[in-house]
């Protein structure tokens, strides 16, 4: 077993791991952050996605053994005491969420995306997208989602 | 299973050669995909993620650029100092998956795992790069086009790991292209064309191909750039190349295509890949 300590969602949290526990089964198992998602454990289906230092990653893909004194932020820690954030508000507004599942994995790398590109084509949208995958297909209103989160925070 | 951490590629090593079933664990994205679809076993993980001189990008005196093993394809696909025909590179790492994976995949990792459907293998085939590793009887480096020996195999021995790439310099005014042809954004290629070129008075003056997903591992076919060299590309000229890397190719039957049908974009993609480069040769 590993002792570590990283920082998630701004509070520094002490771990136990044994050296082949991914990030991912240390958020949900660990930690019961249980927003990111376990579907695909291979790096395909993006509903795992958080940020490391500000990066989205793959948290299936990612020894948690590795992470020590880094930075990650999952869909809990987006919003600030209750509220939600921007995208995330836009998502419930733009009526892009059915079922709901790929949608932490979505709204995480929907976020990174803006910071590095505020004002993006429905293209950009499209390729930034390209590993989350929505298995009910609903990607047109994800995308408009995205498009409103970007009017609103330049606004 | 143990997970150690080492500083120093000599460390690394000397954990390599301490227990026959460890593995050196590069980014992870192919790596923890293989353990957690219980594909592996390994007694103990060498991650090599605190190994800072892996991460290290230098222009040599020869002006060949070396980089390092644990460059992530986000940060190769920004590179500025991949410029000329060496942008094939920066094109093919920005293609390789999705931001998520790109951010963890390192160039070392892709070069190791040696999967001829992946973008890496057939750009750096294409730049005439040589892959530097370091093992128990210490380092040596061998091309590109001799380390990848088949599916999923390379030159790599026991205890051996891959520590960085080096790309030669290549003759003034080349212009570099990926093409790429995949189903979906972000999908392994069907079939890919890594194109270098440079052309001198209307002339085809240096040339590199290698296709990617062509075969076991990248296909370079000598002859067919000889055809090239020297032609102002015109349309027999290109079909005969194509030709000769559609005979050297032995492409697969998959989801992403019959091997029938990957032959048949071996000329289109030969194609469209000339004209990009051309249109962006100076």
């Amino acid at each position: 077993m590993i002792n570590i300590t990283v920082r998630i969602n701004g509070e520094e949290r002490a771990l136990c791991v044994p050296a082949s526990r991914t990030l991912l089964d240390a958020l949900r198992n660990n930690l019961k952050l249980t927003g990111s998602k376990n579907a695909c454990n291979q790096g395909v289906c993006g509903a795992c996605t958080v940020l490391l230092d500000g990066m989205p990653v793959n948290a299936c893909l990612v020894l948690a053994a590795n992470v020590a004194g880094r930075e990650i932020v999952t869909i809990e820690g987006l919003g600030e005491g209750g509220t939600l954030s921007p995208m995330q508000q836009a998502f419930i507004d733009a009526g892009a969420i059915q079922c709901g599942f790929c949608m932490s994995g979505m709204i995480v790398s929907a976020t990174a995306f803006l910071a590095e590109n505020p004002q993006p084509s429905r293209q950009e949208i499209r390729a930034a997208l390209s590993g989350n995958l929505c298995r009910c297909s609903g990607y047109v209103r994800v995308i408009d989602a995205v498009i409103l989160a970007s009017e609103r925070m330049g606004a | 299973m143990e997970l150690h951490q080492p500083e120093t590629i000599e460390q690394a090593l000397a954990l390599l050669a301490g227990d026959p079933g460890a593995m050196p664990l590069a980014g992870g994205a192919t790596l923890v995909a293989m353990l957690n679809a219980e594909l592996i076993e390994p007694s103990a993980l060498i991650s090599l993620a605190a190994i800072k001189e892996l991460r290290t990008i230098e222009t040599l005196a020869d002006g060949a650029l070396r980089l390092g093993a644990m460059i992530s394809h986000a940060d190769l696909a920004m590179e500025a100092r991949l410029s000329g025909g060496h942008s094939v590179l920066r094109q093919a790492a920005a293609q390789i998956a999705h931001p998520s994976v790109r951010n963890i995949g390192t160039l070392g990792g892709a070069v190791a795992h040696g999967d001829p459907s992946s973008d890496l293998p057939a750009a750096l085939v294409a730049v005439d790069a040589v892959i530097e590793m370091a093992g128990p009887a210490g380092k040596r480096s061998i091309a590109a086009g001799e380390f990848f020996e088949d599916y999923l195999t390379t030159a790599l021995t026991e205890g051996e790991m891959v520590t960085a790439v080096r790309l030669p310099r290549l003759p003034e005014n080349t212009a570099g292209h990926y093409e790429k042809f995949a189903r979906v954004h972000g999908d392994y290629a069907t079939l890919s064309v890594a194109l270098i070129l440079a052309m001198k008075g209307g002339e085809c003056s240096y040339v590199r191909v290698a296709l990617g997903s062509a075969g076991a591992t990248p296909v370079r076919v000598p002859e067919a750039e000889a055809r090239l060299l020297g032609s102002a590309l015109d349309g027999g000229t290109v079909q005969d190349a194509a030709q000769l890397l559609s005979e050297a190719s032995d492409p697969i039957d998959d989801v992403r295509g019959s091997a029938e049908y990957r032959l048949m974009l071996v000329p289109r993609l030969l194609q469209r890949a000339l004209n990009a480069a051309e249109a962006c040769a100076p």
